[in-house]
């Protein structure tokens, strides 16, 4: 026969026969009952055997139950575990600073076992559900995910394209978004763009956005055009306070022209063959917000090997270290070109590589495309 | 003391009810002789918090005058007076025994 696993409770008090009682109830009704006489006790138990449930006093000599769940609580292995107080004292702002505090519920002593069961069973049944909630939307959006990974271009199927791409998702799905589009046999479109905010929903319009491109990227439109016929339909479809900032760099290798079109986004980097690295600076209103809105449209004579970095807020701008684009743009230009000796392809992740403080978690989602004439 | 009454009362068979008696009453021997320490030496923070363990465990056996007894003792101590506790303690003292005599 299979061999159940009981559902585990820990009960921390530092009454004995309280704990004695907790014990009995829940153990003859099928749960396995940890007991600890005190809160430090308690913490230990609950991050060795990480129990389903704990039951904890609040009036214990040293670490008192406030004390314990607050560490319990910041401790990423025993933070989702559902805390039900034990308590002597109906005060109501003793009660609610517990629940500030994370708990789920509280028992008033003296207790009587069947309450402590019930309370029990209720709490994990309505654990159980979340978790299945959250595995469920988690298993939702890393399909999402995969989507949107599977919509974003790699540089081998564009061998004519000769661009380098960094893509890092800080969530499971993110906000950034990047696309390169074959317009003629020596015309290439690259789009990257920023979603304000991340969540599901921006997630499910990458695909709109990319639908757009595809119909409004053509021969037919200068750059400058195509952005407003984006525009004109974003505005219309996007849910109210939502909007992205974009870059669209347009070149066309048979008149060596690059046109770039600047949507809200931080500056391009432009790396000639020869000379220094500079910024390419165009002003524009945001994509999706406004129905005249003016993108600054820049054009210039590019030479066969001029590279341009194209990305998106989060390679430069640092909320935690109060660092804006403007600042965050400029440092960018001596790591560009440093990089001369890199492929393009290799461009962007050495560039991350390179970057000051690159092994600290990003505070936002990453997109660098490195495109070369 | 009706055990059976008890016992019902919190869904539990006499055997499980006496076993938890029988553990009260030791843990309710060594709160006493805290209580009396706290006494002697004048330091109510400590009758207290033995007085509040005591009530705690009386309270959820259901033996409801136990439980008042030390909630008023706690009380009391709480509050930095001692004064009487030799009676409480008596009392409490004579009903423990009462109880591990059962």
């Amino acid at each position: 026969m299979q061999k159940i696993q009981p559902y585990t409770v820990l009960a921390v008090d530092d009454n004995l026969l309280n704990l004695k009682m907790i014990e009995k109830s829940l153990s003859r009704e099928g749960y396995q009952v940890f007991i600890a006489g005190n809160g430090s006790e308690g913490r230990a138990i609950a991050r060795e055997k990480h129990p389903d449930l704990i039951l904890l006093d609040i009036e214990m000599p040293g670490e008192n139950g406030f004390d314990v769940i607050k560490k319990l609580k910041q401790d990423a292995a025993t933070n989702p575990i559902p805390v039900i107080f034990l308590t002597g004292v109906s005060d109501v702002n003793a009660k609610l600073k517990g629940f500030d505090l994370g708990a789920v519920d509280y028992i008033t002593k003296p207790f009587h076992p069947l309450e402590v069961l019930a309370r029990v069973r209720i709490h994990l049944k309505l654990s159980i559900a979340t978790n299945s909630l959250i595995q469920d939307q988690a298993a939702k959006l890393l399909q999402v995910a995969e989507a949107q990974n599977a919509m974003l271009p790699a540089p081998q199927n564009f061998p004519d394209a000769t661009f380098g791409v960094y893509y890092k998702s800080l969530e499971e799905a993110g906000g950034d978004f990047y696309d390169v589009l074959t317009i003629s046999e020596y015309i290439t479109g690259y789009f990257v763009a920023d979603f304000a905010g991340h969540d599901i929903r921006t997630s499910y319009l990458t695909a709109s956005v990319k639908a757009l491109l595809a119909q409004n990227c053509t021969p037919l439109y200068s750059p400058g055009e195509s952005m407003k016929m984006v525009n004109a339909v974003l505005q219309q479809m996007l849910p109210p306070e939502k909007y992205l900032t974009a870059c669209y760099l347009h070149l066309n290798r048979s008149t060596m022209t690059m046109t770039l079109v600047n949507a809200g986004h931080p500056p391009a980097a432009c790396l000639p063959v020869q000379g220094d690295a500079y910024l390419v600076k165009s002003r524009g209103d945001v994509l999706g917000m406004f129905s005249d809105a003016h993108f600054g449209v820049l054009r210039m004579k590019v030479t066969r090997g001029d590279r341009f970095l194209v990305y998106s807020d989060g390679l430069v701008e640092s909320v935690d270290k109060k660092i804006n684009w403007a600042a965050g743009a400029r440092k960018l230009l001596p790591m560009f070109q440093n990089l001369r000796a890199f492929s393009c392809a290799d461009a962007p992740r050495q560039l991350i590589r390179h970057l000051p403080g690159a092994h600290k978690i990003p505070e936002d989602d990453v997109v660098v495309l490195c495109i070369e004439v | 003391m009706d055990y059976k009454h008890l016992a019902d009362q919190l869904d539990m068979s006499e055997e499980e009810f006496s076993e938890l008696a029988a553990l009260f009453v030791t843990i309710t021997r060594a709160d006493l002789k805290k209580i009396r320490q706290g006494v002697s030496n004048d330091n109510p923070s400590r009758a207290a918090a033995a007085a509040h363990s005591i009530k705690g465990a009386a309270g959820n056996l259901g033996f409801t005058h136990m439980a008042e007894l030390a909630k008023k003792m706690e009380a009391l101590a709480n509050a930095g007076n001692l004064d009487n506790f030799d009676v409480y303690i008596m009392d409490l003292e004579t009903r423990v025994e009462a109880l591990a005599a059962t």
